[in-house]
């Protein structure tokens, strides 16, 4: 039977062989998992994706080779498809170390019957509410994903939701920013994290970062940032310094440039060197891995060509302001295409444009045109003449190949920001128009 | 110059901003410059008073259910002076979480009863799974009327709620009220309650001018309101009622 699957495995599309094999043996997957020797899961609603990539060109190598399920495959099916292609003829692995993405809802599946080596969550944030109910419930499944006291935490010191986790829990170690430009005011963003999970008072932040990262603490003294094991330092370059106090009083320094623009990928690279640090790589290894990375589909992917595109993901408001964020940094005049859809996977509630602080955007952007694609077009269309955008300037694309028509005139980069089922067929395209 | 200011007092912001308020306070927002006027938004953080005298209209949003439950213990305060201010007919806009804060309590799945803040007769009791999607209404006045006008959004609610006042309207495609009477919301007076969300009111706009005309009312001031260009409010207001295959025109006038 293995070897029918693996005939399989050839093709793109990791999910499919997954769904294949769990419908022969629902057992099949954590077969494969009880033989990895080390496995790294990643969790959390944003950066899981990045991070990965990032963990994994940090911990790969020849002498010690790692698998992952590159690409956001990140339910039952995609783990195991991800592990089909490294069996051999008689069912064993042949890499013995995994990082794994996995969707916070899948977690306690996994957990129930297997234990990873160290569990990383980005962080807790509000995303695709009609999939989980609310953002208490992905945090009540993260936690019951936690519940073996053996397995490593590495978590975000900076979002209280995610910070919480590691409340009373041994083996738990934070990351954190240390130090980071933000801005001067707190923007207009949404805080789910933003009281305190035992009085319910709101927390107070003596500084903002984004979202309702930063640095908080109850009034009533319930709670805190935690003391991060590992800081970070940046300028607002894709340099990060990573200062690390777990290992050994004496503190280490060292740089990481994967060249990923934005705040949130500093998060990203910061938890990524942190778990290859717990799990024992050296600086300089971790540094040469990263400047290996490569930016997984559509997280700020460069399409070359006249005009310039660049793809990224959006799927919940944080991300989506942090990824609006980057925009701004970019000061040339641009366009930006937005294909929203409302699958399952997108989220069939699009209330979160809503809570993206596009104001802002549409005023300090420089962005010459707009144009609003995918399902939900026109509820993007409403939400960006509101936000200010004069009607004129709104193109509305039927189909998503339109979208990238309507703007193939331009001299001027092109944004592609993309709910995730719009994500692939928009890459596809773009390859071609690259080619 | 008389007073071109409209009050909006957005209760508990910190705790029930689920779903998108600012977008409800947005288009209100607009839509009041557009017509010279002013919104001014008082956000009331809870325990914080409120002077029901000096505002003109309230936006109760949705929480999610912890925020809930903490909202609920500091209710009492308000309780008074908030239904006095109901009874003399100031506009209320109460969305999910908010909507069932109107009413008396949210009974938990366990039984438990989370108060509310006793404003109308209004119970919800949590039920077996969340009434998800969505969803198009036909609107109908409080005495019974309907021109055939439409109401779209999404609802996600665990919540069933129940009440003998006047529905919103009638259920043409989603779950409504409880998923069992075909009603959608409430309306007594100047009050809305309902479940739509996405947000509500950008692609409404006739109920936002409807709420608008409330508190312009309620201050005293009947103007009309200026039409305004709201060709893709209307598009995307088609659009979701495309999605649920309800055609306009099978609405009885
Ligand atoms: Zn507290």
């Amino acid at each position: 039977m293995i070897t029918i699957l693996l005939r399989l495995v050839g093709r793109r599309g990791t999910s499919m062989p997954g769904l294949v094999a769990s419908r022969v043996s629902p057992d099949l997957l954590f077969r494969l998992l009880s033989q990895l020797e080390q496995c790294v899961v990643v969790t959390g609603t944003n950066g899981k994706t990045t991070t990965s990539a990032l963990l994994y060109s940090m911990l790969t190598d020849d002498e010690h080779p790692w698998l992952t399920n590159r690409g956001g495959a990140n339910l039952l099916q995609g783990l195991l498809g991800a592990l089909l292609p490294h069996v051999d003829g008689h069912g064993r692995l042949r890499v013995k170390r995994a990082v794994l993405e996995v969707d916070e809802a899948t977690l306690p599946l996994i957990t129930n019957r297997y234990h990873p080596t160290l569990i990383v969550v980005t962080n807790v944030v509000r995303d695709q509410l009609d999939r989980y109910g609310e953002v208490d419930g992905a945090l009540a499944m993260l936690r019951s994903g936690l519940l073996y006291p053996g397995t490593i935490l590495l978590t975000n010191a900076d979002d209280p939701l995610a910070a919480s986790l590691g409340w009373e829990r041994e083996l738990t170690y934070y990351y954190g920013m240390d130090e980071c430009p933000v801005d001067e005011e707190p923007r207009n963003e949404v805080r789910d994290g933003a009281f305190c999970l035992i009085c319910g008072r709101e927390l107070q932040y003596e500084r903002y970062i984004y979202g309702q990262l930063g640095y908080y603490y109850c009034f009533s003294g319930h709670f805190g940032r935690p003391a991060p094991h590992f800081g970070g330092k940046t300028d607002g370059s894709s340099e990060l310094i990573v200062r690390e106090r777990a290992t050994d009083p004496r503190q280490e320094e060292f740089m990481v440039n994967a060249g990923a623009p934005g705040l949130y990928n500093d998060y990203n690279v910061l938890a990524a060197a942190a778990t290859a640090r717990l799990l024992g790589r050296s600086p300089r290894q971790i540094q040469a891995g990263a400047e290996h990375y490569e930016a997984p589909p559509g997280r700020m992917q460069t399409f070359p060509g006249s005009p310039e595109r660049i793809l990224a993901l959006i799927k919940n408001p944080t991300g989506a302001n942090s990824v609006l964020r980057t925009l701004e940094s970019d000061e040339r005049d641009k366009a930006v295409c937005f294909a929203i859809n409302d699958a399952d996977a997108d989220g069939r509630d699009v209330s979160w444009l809503w809570d993206i602080d596009l104001e802002r955007f549409v005023s300090a952007a420089r962005c010459q045109r707009y144009v609003c694609a995918g399902t939900r077009a026109l509820d993007m269309a409403v939400r960006l003449a509101y936000a200010g955008v004069d009607r004129q300037r709104i193109q509305i694309a039927e189909e998503l190949p339109e979208a990238l028509a309507m703007t193939s005139d331009l001299d001027v980069p092109v944004y592609v920001l993309s709910t995730y089922t719009a994500l692939y067929p928009l890459g596809e395209q773009l390859r071609g128009a690259a080619r | 110059m008389t007073d071109r200011t409209v009050t909006l007092a957005h209760l508990f912001p910190e705790l029930l901003n689920l779903y998108a308020d600012q977008g409800n306070i947005s288009v209100l927002r607009h839509r009041m410059q557009a017509r010279g006027w002013t919104l001014t938004v008082t956000p009331v953080k809870l325990g914080s008073r409120v002077d029901f005298g000096s505002v003109d209209m309230v936006l109760l949003g949705g929480g999610s259910d912890r925020e809930q439950q903490l909202v609920g213990r500091e209710l009492a305060i308000y309780r008074e002076d908030f239904a006095t201010a109901i009874e003399a007919g100031l506009p209320v806009l109460a969305v999910c979480g908010g909507y069932q804060l109107l009413g008396e309590y949210y009974e938990l799945q366990s039984g438990e009863r989370i108060p509310g803040l006793g404003l109308l007769a209004v119970a919800t009791r949590a039920g077996k799974g969340r009434l998800i999607g969505n969803i198009a209404i036909e609107w109908v006045s409080q005495s019974g009327e309907s021109d055939g006008k439409t109401i779209v959004g999404f609802e996600n609610h665990a919540g069933r709620t129940f009440h003998d006042y006047a529905p919103l309207g009638r259920v043409l495609k989603g779950h409504g009220n409880n998923g069992r009477d075909h009603h959608e919301g409430l309306q007594y007076k100047g009050v809305v309650g309902t479940y739509i969300h996405g947000p509500l009111l950008p692609k409404n706009p006739h109920l936002a001018d409807h709420l608008l005309a409330q508190a312009l009312a309620f201050k005293g001031c009947h103007e009309p309101l200026d039409a305004l260009d709201d060709e893709l409010e209307w598009r995307a207001h088609r659009s979701v009622l495309g999605m649920l295959g309800v055609k306009s025109g099978e609405i009885r006038a």
